[in-house]
């Protein structure tokens, strides 16, 4: 499993690589969440067409948007299209006997909408920060040490142990396992398997922990990470600008829902 | 089972995100109670780390194949730590995969993650009431078995309670048809379920005849293992009773 992959379009080179990452952590979260509250249909291109500017300000390939959408999508697709026969009153076809609901197809429209711009300022966000320097401005802003902490461990540790578990399953390819059915013997083999990876797991885990001791983990308080980083005058631009769009969005939709 | 960004309306992730921010307080209030708190970071997120790789293993069913999400099992050997080790692996697969996503992710935390705390709090029930033992083979295959199936029981209810409650929230729905969704997704996921209690009761015996220490068990004194070959005395609190 390849995590670099995480940073492949963090090196480039636009406005919103440049923005420093505090303020555009919480100015990209606050905008998230003005996507999450619309709730009127009319706001939709709107919120499609904020989501779409940013990504294009990024400067990402648009192929990574593609990737990034289509397993989530799949899974989306399933949800929306349950909706329009089970959400709504006013029917608009009927199919022996299941209705296709006005009211249900909104909301489908709605929350794909929702979805396809959530995902894509998220990639904005992920896709022009480096996953550590995310971390470590979680940290700055109070996130728990214990968390952070976990999170680089995780970070660190996931490819040598995806490494680990593509190892033992190639020795039980070689010495003929094939898992086809879910009979007991498969069951008990991936039990196994599974047993001892966690087992590696922990044994690495202690080497580890001793190594770090041995450093001083655990001696001293934990590091705060401190805000380094000087504001820009740009950064205020796009912090403030972000805001007032995520705030603009959320008025306009209590104003549309109050009319 | 994770919920997808914008498929809920704004209220439903603000308290998701109240849930997992009182449950985060209560499992490091929980963890900060211990001697040393740090002491237990590295073997969490090792092993949440290989949960997550385990969750990629696909078990198959023919036509398809399914994955498990072993919930019981991160509850059981991870203790208090199974909730936030739950939480970064569910960031991380929403920055890695998109799968589930941030303003969700409060919700995601809390469906996957209380469970996961229940099943720790049965599985030390079991070790109390000395059901689940070094020498109780029989006793840990079946708290296992119940505790793998009700963790994702529990999961399956909470995550189609809230896509229900959130549909519900945005429209009107029909009652008979909504009834239905959640008994036909219940049914659905039965066989899961028993593969799930199946496989966390076959892992937890082979923890327990190789490394009974992960379980926070000292090794039966009929079937001696490395950890007794070695005659290392107690110095983890996995090994003195305590999850790591």
């Amino acid at each position: 499993m390849n995590t670099q992959w995480l940073d492949a379009y963090a090196h480039l080179d636009s406005l919103l690589h440049r923005w420093e990452p505090r303020s555009k952590l919480i100015a990209l979260v606050g905008l998230l969440f003005a996507f999450a509250a619309i709730s009127d249909v009319r706001l939709v291109p709107v919120m499609l067409a904020l989501s779409i500017a940013l990504y294009a300000m990024s400067r990402l390939p648009l192929t990574f948007l593609l990737s990034r959408l289509r397993y989530p999508g799949a899974l989306l697709l399933v949800f929306v299209g349950v909706l329009p026969f089970i959400a709504g009153e006013q029917v608009v076809l009927r199919v022996g006997l299941l209705a296709l609901h006005h009211e249900g197809l909104l909301l489908a429209l709605l929350t794909s909408a929702r979805f396809a711009a959530i995902l894509t300022t998220s990639l904005v966000l992920f896709g022009t920060t480096a996953f550590l320097t995310i971390v470590r401005t979680l940290a700055m802003l109070g996130v728990p040490a214990l968390l952070v902490d976990m999170l680089f461990f995780f970070y660190r540790y996931l490819a040598t142990i995806a490494e680990n578990l593509s190892t033992m399953q190639r020795a039980m390819h070689l010495r003929g396992f094939r898992a086809r059915r879910p009979d007991w013997r498969t069951i008990t083999m991936l039990a196994a398997l599974a047993g001892s990876l966690l087992i590696r797991s922990y044994e690495q885990s202690e080497r580890v922990y001793q190594a770090m001791r041995l450093r001083g983990y655990g001696h001293t308080p934990p590091v705060r990470h401190q805000h380094q980083s000087r504001a820009h005058p740009h950064d205020r631009l796009l912090f403030g600008g972000t805001l007032a769009c995520a705030g603009a969005l959320v008025a306009a939709n209590s104003l549309l829902l109050a009319l | 089972m994770h919920i997808a960004e914008g498929m809920l309306p704004v209220a439903v992730c603000v308290a998701g995100y109240g849930t997992m921010a009182a449950t985060t307080w209560y499992t490091l209030r929980k963890l900060n109670q211990q001697p040393d708190p740090r002491a237990g970071i590295p073997k969490a997120s090792l092993l949440a780390a290989g949960f997550f790789v385990l969750s990629l293993i696909s078990i198959p069913i023919p036509p398809a194949s399914v994955h498990l999400i072993l919930g019981g099992l991160m509850g059981i050997l991870l203790g208090w730590y199974a909730f936030p080790a739950i939480l970064v692996a569910l960031f991380f697969q929403a920055v890695m995969f998109q799968h589930g996503g941030l303003t969700t992710l409060g919700v995601n935390a809390t469906v996957i993650g209380a469970p996961a705390l229940l099943a720790h709090l049965a599985f030390q029930a079991a070790k109390h009431l000395k059901v689940a033992a070094p020498g109780q083979r029989l006793g840990v295959g079946i708290t296992g078995l119940l505790i793998g199936s009700m963790t994702l029981f529990i999961e399956v209810l909470l995550f189609y309670g809230v896509l229900l409650l959130s549909v519900r929230f945005q429209a009107a729905v029909n009652a008979a048809l909504e009834q239905a969704a959640l008994t036909t997704a219940v049914v659905a996921y039965l066989p899961l379920m028993l593969l799930e209690g199946l496989f966390t009761a076959m892992v937890l015996l082979f923890l327990l005849r190789v490394s009974p220490a992960l379980l926070g068990m000292q090794p039966a004194a009929a079937a001696p293992t490395r950890a007794t070959a070695t005659e290392r005395p107690a110095e983890h609190p996995a090994e003195q009773g305590e999850p790591v």
